[in-house]
């Protein structure tokens, strides 16, 4: 009854969002002297309009889904990581240094070894955080959120110095070679094959965290450390573990956009995608399945939006601040009208 | 005329009455008791008076007139205070700052000289002594109670409403504090106290209301009635107390502590020497007021905090150095007083919770891969094995967050008691159950005993201890203070050591 309860309410709370998000739009697109219908209508076209941009979609939403699950096997142990936009940078940074000095090998064990690296790496930096955390319990929100300057800040240092393209003077590094480039799959749009890394990922962190011990214990380390402890479960392992596997795939995202897309290390390269994976996670609540559903959903209204912008002139910030919205009122639920079913839950589990 | 009146109480949660038709008076000075099992209504009761919970229908009469409280401000503003189960003290705060928090007449610069002279005129007149310039964290918990009460009082309340407040108190310290009660009772207060011990409720109490199930069954007045009506009122039927521990222990020592100390940074010594052995079909009760080491004693034997000097076997074997899983896997089971925190992950179902010590064995898992299927069996089987009930549509699935008490403590020993256990470590093992599971964890303990394993139950209810212990060992201060064999035990004389006087003048 109690649980019937609760899905009745999560319908209601979605309606709720959607019908306050469709009218803030709505209000917006008029403010600037345009239809809605039509701008709506344009923003589904951009979607589905042609297969090149369809395809975009999950180019955008490509390093969306890996960092969001980083950030998400994170938070499921209780390990606050808000640096997946350093991890992708220093993934970013070790697979162009692999990939640019590593020769004489197969194309697909150059980028095999180049994502690998990145991987290592960028775990390897996300446990300087956990290591703060769990042997002197220092916040692994502000270790990680500074580390992502340093991470930054390193990136545009070596692509002026030991990365610096010898035959440029821009900051940036040398072109990857073809061969060790992520191939496109589709031909005429630029769906790659880290697409399908990042989808087996997904499956990977899926069958790891519901399937295994391993993610029973990371999963009991997040929801009660104390109870974990108590009961034989390591916690500074499991958030070890964690950290290390939350790195790894924000970096992995960061190898890929180098091999696939930019084709060279450059400044920017992540489009603040580590940022957004923090939001991406919490609106999935943590799950893999629903990381890759928010990371496509996201990417889409984002290519809808650049269309909307081309033809009609409406600024693509409108479907920025429509994101925002829905995540402001995803995670703040709680202030629709149903706060007297929530308190009677809580208090029904403290009655009993 | 009766000072307070609640008349027709109904209070529903997700369609399941907590409270049906409640009608309770209390007048100028009496001692009015509210009996009831956990779960019976009583919490949700004195919260509706107090206005925590809003009644679904019903009304209350505060002298003669129609009242409805919003909130617990509005409630106090009228003259109703309460001391809930969990004080609600600010810790690193002094007495007196916690006294006069959130006072309406406070200025903005604090009188803290005239609060202080009034606080120490209200604490002497009922013998409420507590110094006023102390900070919260530093005192026991019978002094916290202490303050809880002196706040009502400073803020001129004229009920005062007790939830269970001997559950944390020596018998000597109830006493005190019952003294205290019939003064305010003497000076006009009327209080209302919340408890499940029927000693208790003779002792003090001038009328009793008793709810069961969420229903008012009986309004007696004390003197006319006994414990063993009482009782049939409460649980619907007769106590049946009588547990066999009657063979005799099997002389094989299971576990041996020599010497342990626990030496914490900033804490001193929680556990200081202590010394003793368990052995086969042995339950050992440990007495003592809680803070005394309990529950790092516990810990250091589970592995949970590891003892800095000192010797601890098992069976023979050093588990010094073990981790919490080896000392498990060796044998040692662990129930915890503090379920969410130590032995539960709530946010989990029943099936998951179930695996926490065994998540990483065959036939759960293999090769790090989990069977859901072997751990749903093994959910089904444990779950009717030991009469766990969960919500009837989600079974084993429902989140262990929505079950009962007594229903989350079935839980933890069906997981705990595995055939490969031989210590089980219980702490306070029945609190906050209602008599029906705290018979069923009591018989699951001595079962255990019977059937060759060592038991070690920590309990601050002495009456428990009694019924159940072979031996009896009191704490105070982290120190073994007396341990005996029951047969030679009384309550006066465990409660004097638990008090922490030893020797000659301890045993009267």
């Amino acid at each position: 009854m109690i649980l019937q309860a609760k899905q009745k309410q999560t319908i209601i709370d979605a309606f709720l969002i959607f019908s306050i998000t469709a009218i803030i739009g709505t209000v917006l697109i008029l403010a600037c002297g345009a239809n809605p219908l039509e701008a709506y209508g344009l923003l589904f076209r951009g979607i589905f309009g042609s297969s090149s941009s369809f395809a975009e979609i999950f180019v955008k939403a490509c390093p969306l889904i890996l960092t969001g699950l980083g950030c998400a096997v994170a938070f499921r142990t209780g390990f606050f990581n808000i640096g997946a936009e350093g991890q992708f940078y220093i993934g970013a940074i070790a697979s162009t240094v692999i990939s640019l000095n590593v020769t004489g090998l197969p194309g697909w064990i150059r980028i095999f070894l180049s994502l690998a690296a990145g991987f290592v790496c960028g775990g390897l930096w996300a446990l300087i955080a956990a290591v703060l955390k769990a042997k002197f319990n220092i916040s692994e929100i502000i270790v990680t959120i500074m580390l992502n300057y340093i991470a930054i800040n390193f990136l545009g240092y070596s692509v002026r110095s030991f990365l610096m393209d010898p035959s440029g003077n821009v900051p940036q590094s040398a072109k990857i070679e073809p061969g060790s480039q992520l191939m496109i799959l589709i031909r005429s749009t630029r769906f790659h094959a880290g697409i399908i890394i990042a989808v087996i990922c997904v499956l990977l962190v899926w069958f790891l965290m519901e399937k295994t011990s391993i993610g029973y214990e990371l999963k009991a380390v997040g929801l009660n450390r104390h109870a974990a402890a108590c009961n034989g479960i390591s916690v500074i392992k499991n958030i070890i573990l964690s950290a290390f596997l939350s790195g790894g795939l924000a970096a992995l995202a960061g190898g890929i956009e180098v091999l696939a897309i930019q084709k060279k290390l450059l400044e920017g390269i992540s489009s603040n995608c580590g940022y957004t994976a923090v939001l991406i996670a919490l609106v999935a609540a943590n799950s893999p399945i629903g990381v890759l559903a928010a990371a496509v959903l996201y990417a889409a209204m984002q290519v809808g939006a650049n269309s909307m912008q081309r033809q009609m002139g409406i600024p693509s910030s409108i479907v920025n601040i429509i994101i925002g919205v829905v995540v402001v009122l995803i995670l703040g639920k709680e202030i629709f009208g149903f706060l007297g079913t929530k308190r009677k839950l809580t208090v029904m589990e403290e009655e009993k | 005329m009766a000072i307070l009146e609640m008349k027709n109480i109904c209070k529903s949660f997700a369609g399941v009455y907590a409270n049906e038709n409640i009608n309770l008076t209390v007048e100028k000075g009496e001692i009015h008791a509210l009996l009831g099992e956990n779960g019976a209504g009583k919490t949700t009761l004195v919260n509706i008076l107090f206005g925590i919970y809003t009644a679904d229908s019903g009304q209350i009469f505060w002298k003669g007139k129609e009242v409805s409280f919003a909130s617990p401000k509005d409630a106090i503003a009228s003259g109703i205070g309460m001391v809930q189960q969990h004080f609600s003290l600010v810790r690193k705060m002094t007495v007196l700052d916690n006294i006069i928090l959130s006072l309406k007449k406070n200025h903005f610069i604090l009188d803290r000289a005239s609060a202080e002279k009034r606080l120490v005129d209200l604490a002497e007149k009922y013998g409420l002594v507590v110094d006023p310039k102390a900070r919260v964290c530093d005192l026991s918990v019978g002094e916290q109670q202490r303050v809880e009460i002196l706040k009502a009082l400073y803020r001129d309340v004229e009920v005062l409403i007790l939830d269970e407040p001997t559950g944390v108190l020596t018998p000597q310290e109830t006493a005190q504090f019952f003294d205290v009660l019939r003064s305010l009772k003497k000076e006009g207060y009327a209080i209302i106290i919340i408890t499940h011990r029927m000693s208790e409720i003779m002792a003090i109490s001038n009328r009793v209301t008793i709810l069961r199930d969420g229903r008012q069954v009986a309004e007696l007045t004390t003197a006319l009635t006994n414990p063993g009506e009482l009782s049939r009122y409460m649980i619907g039927r007769d106590l049946c107390v009588n547990y066999d521990i009657s063979s005799p222990v099997a002389g094989e020592n299971i576990i041996l502590m020599e010497h342990i100390s626990l030496l914490q940074k900033h804490r001193g010594h929680p556990l200081h020497d202590i010394s003793l052995q368990v052995q086969k079909g042995e339950i050992l009760g440990i007495a003592g007021v809680e803070g005394n080491g309990q529950k790092e004693f516990a810990e250091v034997i589970t592995g949970i905090q590891k003892h800095s000097e000192g010797m601890i076997s098992l069976e023979g074997i050093d588990i010094g150095k073990k981790s919490v899983k080896e000392r498990y896997e060796s044998g040692i089971a662990y129930i915890s007083d503090d379920r969410h925190n130590d032995s539960l992950i709530v946010g989990m179902n029943i099936t998951d919770n179930l695996m926490l010590r065994d998540y990483c064995h065959k036939p759960y898992s293999h090769l790090k891969i989990m069977s859901r299927k072997e751990m749903a069996d093994n959910a089904n089987r444990k779950m009717e094995k030991y009469q766990i009930r969960a919500s009837g549509s989600t079974g084993a699935n429902t989140p262990v967050a929505l079950m009962s008490g007594g229903n989350q403590q079935k839980l933890i020993i069906a997981r705990e008691l595995s055939d490969n256990a031989k210590l089980i470590v219980a702490c306070q093992p029945t609190r906050g159950l209602d008599i029906g599971a705290t018979e069923f964890v009591r018989e699951m303990l001595v079962e255990q005993r019977n059937a060759g394993k060592c038991v070690i139950l920590i309990s601050a209810d002495l009456e428990e201890l009694m019924e159940l212990s072979d031996r009896i060992a009191v704490f105070f201060g982290g120190r073994i203070v007396g341990i005996m064999k029951r047969s030679e035990a009384t309550v006066q004389q465990i409660g004097v050591l638990m008090g922490g006087i030893t020797g000659e003048e301890g045993i009267l």
